[in-house]
């Protein structure tokens, strides 16, 4: 009777909530958003962990994502370029060479598409797309996540953010999904022009820093503006400093790239790209969806005296027929410092951001 | 052996006790009527499509790339149907404004058409997400350097000049916002359509009237305006035309 009864109670010990498993009890993760941002939309099946976030983050540089364990989502989002790549295009684990310019990551929780030709209309779908691409990583998720799932570190960290011993491409997306969305960029210079601009308090230390703004960083800001002048804020504009949008801004007369048009298959959206933000502009060169001009100078240029006219041509480079906005040497410099306030040092060195 | 049966009766109490207490039963879905109201643009008699080529009273050819407006403060005397809407043709469709209710709520509606200055210059990433005048939402529909929301939108290109080839090469850019150019428009005897639980007052925007209304838009010559100064009157003639352009279906 004894040993039936311990028995009994060892069956008792073992099965007895079960449900409540050790180890998951995912801690949320509060965002620290801008006063002058919008609220951040977060999908209802992916809310934001303290452990989905850190598991984010190294998944971000883990380079086990790739086929020949050499790439990373870091190698050709560096956070030293605002999270982009410094070369032209960048280069697989095949050694191909990609078509376009790496984007920079920054606010990413506010846009509704990504890449360049808006594909993917979530943060948690464009992340599954660069680890299968043969040109980039080249890697099969099932192969990923085998790779993952060998390491105990990994299974301990899946567990401990989805509560889960079978991780699988979808938890790996919503993990860096999640660390991506941390990534904010709001304490720039330019920053506290937009809340004076827009009758939002300044506190004590966005007061001196709004002493520090240069009459020719107003001066710059008043160019932009200007519908007369550089005419930039038609496509970058608000906080976030871009407008959801694609737009063909008169890079080419014909198109090499279909861009937006290679999605949609509509001929009106050929050579249109998604507009991308300003913000950190300073550190993303090179710039455009090919990443064609190396730096400032020669966007600046570009918008002043080389546009070229295509059918799909966005109707608001109002003086394309001119070639541009006309920018004279002075205006340029101007432009010039006011993009340059647009850098946030804060989040470039962000030790959160960095490489675990 | 009465200490062993004691122990087992408490041992199944305990193994049982956890088991599915936790389990909520799952919320009832909310099933409510919906109230829309849609815009159909159109130009003249045909329903009109983004890209498309029309031509003109005086013989242009023009092809409409965007049309976005807001209407603000939509409501039946004291009762709200919504803050704003926010027409995007090309991203949202027909529809201005979906809210929960009950069409027989509004029989009559009154609305501004562009923001009322009530709000038109408060922060506007403070509004709620779910408001169409939320940054996010309102997207290219607010200056920073206003500040305040652009009432309507019109883009285009035009061909002026007629002849065997359509070479739509005529930028064409109305930007209309301001206070002084808030329009109101109001709709009485609402018939709202019912399908389901879904009930919808369909406006139609006849852009061949909003050119060629009481008073004539030559696209040739007013082509842009952006509200600024020196353009008082064709923005105050767009958002005129735009009124005059906009009614039930």
């Amino acid at each position: 009777m004894k040993y039936l009864l311990l028995i009994f109670v060892g069956f008792v010990f073992f099965f007895s909530c079960k449900k409540d498993k050790v180890g998951y009890e995912p801690t949320p993760y509060q965002l620290e958003i801008p006063s002058h941002f919008p609220a951040m939309q977060i999908p209802e099946d992916n809310p934001m962990t303290v452990e989905g976030v850190e598991l984010g983050r190294f998944l971000f540089y883990e380079t086990k994502l790739s086929g020949d364990n050499s790439m990373s989502c870091a190698t050709c989002h560096a956070p030293s370029s605002a999270f982009s790549d410094p070369n032209q295009f960048s280069t697989g684990i095949e050694g191909i060479e990609g078509r376009r310019n790496s984007m920079a990551l920054i606010n990413l929780g506010w846009n509704d598409f990504f890449f360049w030709d808006g594909r993917a209309k979530t943060l948690e779908e464009q992340i599954l797309l660069p680890v299968k691409d043969p040109i980039e990583m080249h890697e099969t998720w099932p192969r990923a996540m085998s790779k993952l799932n060998g390491d105990v570190d990994y299974r301990n960290r899946f567990y401990k953010a989805f509560g889960t011993d079978k991780a699988d491409s979808s938890h790996a997306a919503k993990a860096i999904a999640q660390f991506l969305r941390t990534m904010i960029s709001g304490k720039s210079k330019f920053d506290v022009m937009y809340k004076f601009e827009n009758n939002i308090p300044l506190s004590a230390s966005e007061q001196a820093i709004y002493s520090s703004i240069t009459a020719s960083e107003w001066g710059g800001y008043d160019l932009f503006r200007s519908l007369n002048g550089a005419d930039c804020f038609h496509c970058h504009n608000g906080p976030l400093m871009q407008v959801k949008k694609f737009s063909n801004n008169g890079l080419d007369a014909t198109f090499t790239d279909l861009g937006r048009g290679e999605v949609t298959g509509n001929s009106n959206d050929n050579g249109k790209f998604k507009v991308p933000t300003l913000r950190n502009i300073e550190f993303s060169a090179p710039y455009m969806h090919d990443g064609r001009f190396s730096t400032l100078d020669d966007v600046i240029n570009h918008y002043s005296h080389f546009i070229q006219i295509s059918p799909t041509i966005d109707p608001l480079i109002e003086f394309a027929g001119q070639g541009g906005v006309q920018l004279d040497a002075q205006e340029k410099d101007l432009i010039k410092q006011f993009l340059l306030t647009l850098s946030d040092e804060e989040f470039i060195n962000n030790p959160a951001f960095k490489a675990p | 052996m009465r200490n062993s049966i004691k122990i087992i009766v408490l041992g199944l109490i305990f193994l049982t006790s956890c088991k599915e207490k936790d389990k909520l039963e799952p919320e009832e879905e909310i099933i409510g009527n919906y109230v829309n109201i849609e815009v159909q643009p159109v130009y003249d008699t045909e329903d009109l499509y983004l890209d498309s080529v029309y031509t003109t009273q005086e013989g242009y050819k023009i092809k409409f790339t965007d049309i976005k407006f807001y209407m603000e403060d939509i409501k039946n005397v004291s009762t709200q149907f919504s803050d704003a809407g926010l027409f995007d043709y090309r991203t949202r469709g027909t529809l201005l404004s979906r809210v929960q209710g009950k069409g027989s709520n509004y029989m009559n509606l009154s609305a501004n058409i562009g923001v009322g200055p009530a709000v038109n210059h408060n922060d506007p990433s403070a509004f709620p997400n779910s408001s169409m005048l939320n940054i996010i939402n309102a997207n290219d529909m607010h200056w920073n350097w206003s500040p305040g929301y652009i009432f309507l939108k019109i883009e285009g290109k035009a061909d002026t000049i007629p002849d065997a080839t359509t070479s739509l090469n005529h930028t064409i850019v109305y930007h209309a916002g301001l206070d002084v150019n808030l329009q109101t428009i109001s709709f009485t005897n609402i018939t709202w359509n019912k399908v389901g639980n879904e009930e919808t007052f369909r406006l139609k925007l006849d852009m061949a009237k909003f050119l060629n209304g009481t008073q004539t838009i030559d696209v040739k010559d007013e082509f842009s305006t952006h509200s600024m100064g020196g353009q008082e009157a064709l923005t105050l003639k767009i958002m005129e035309n735009f009124k005059e352009a906009l009614e039930p279906y």
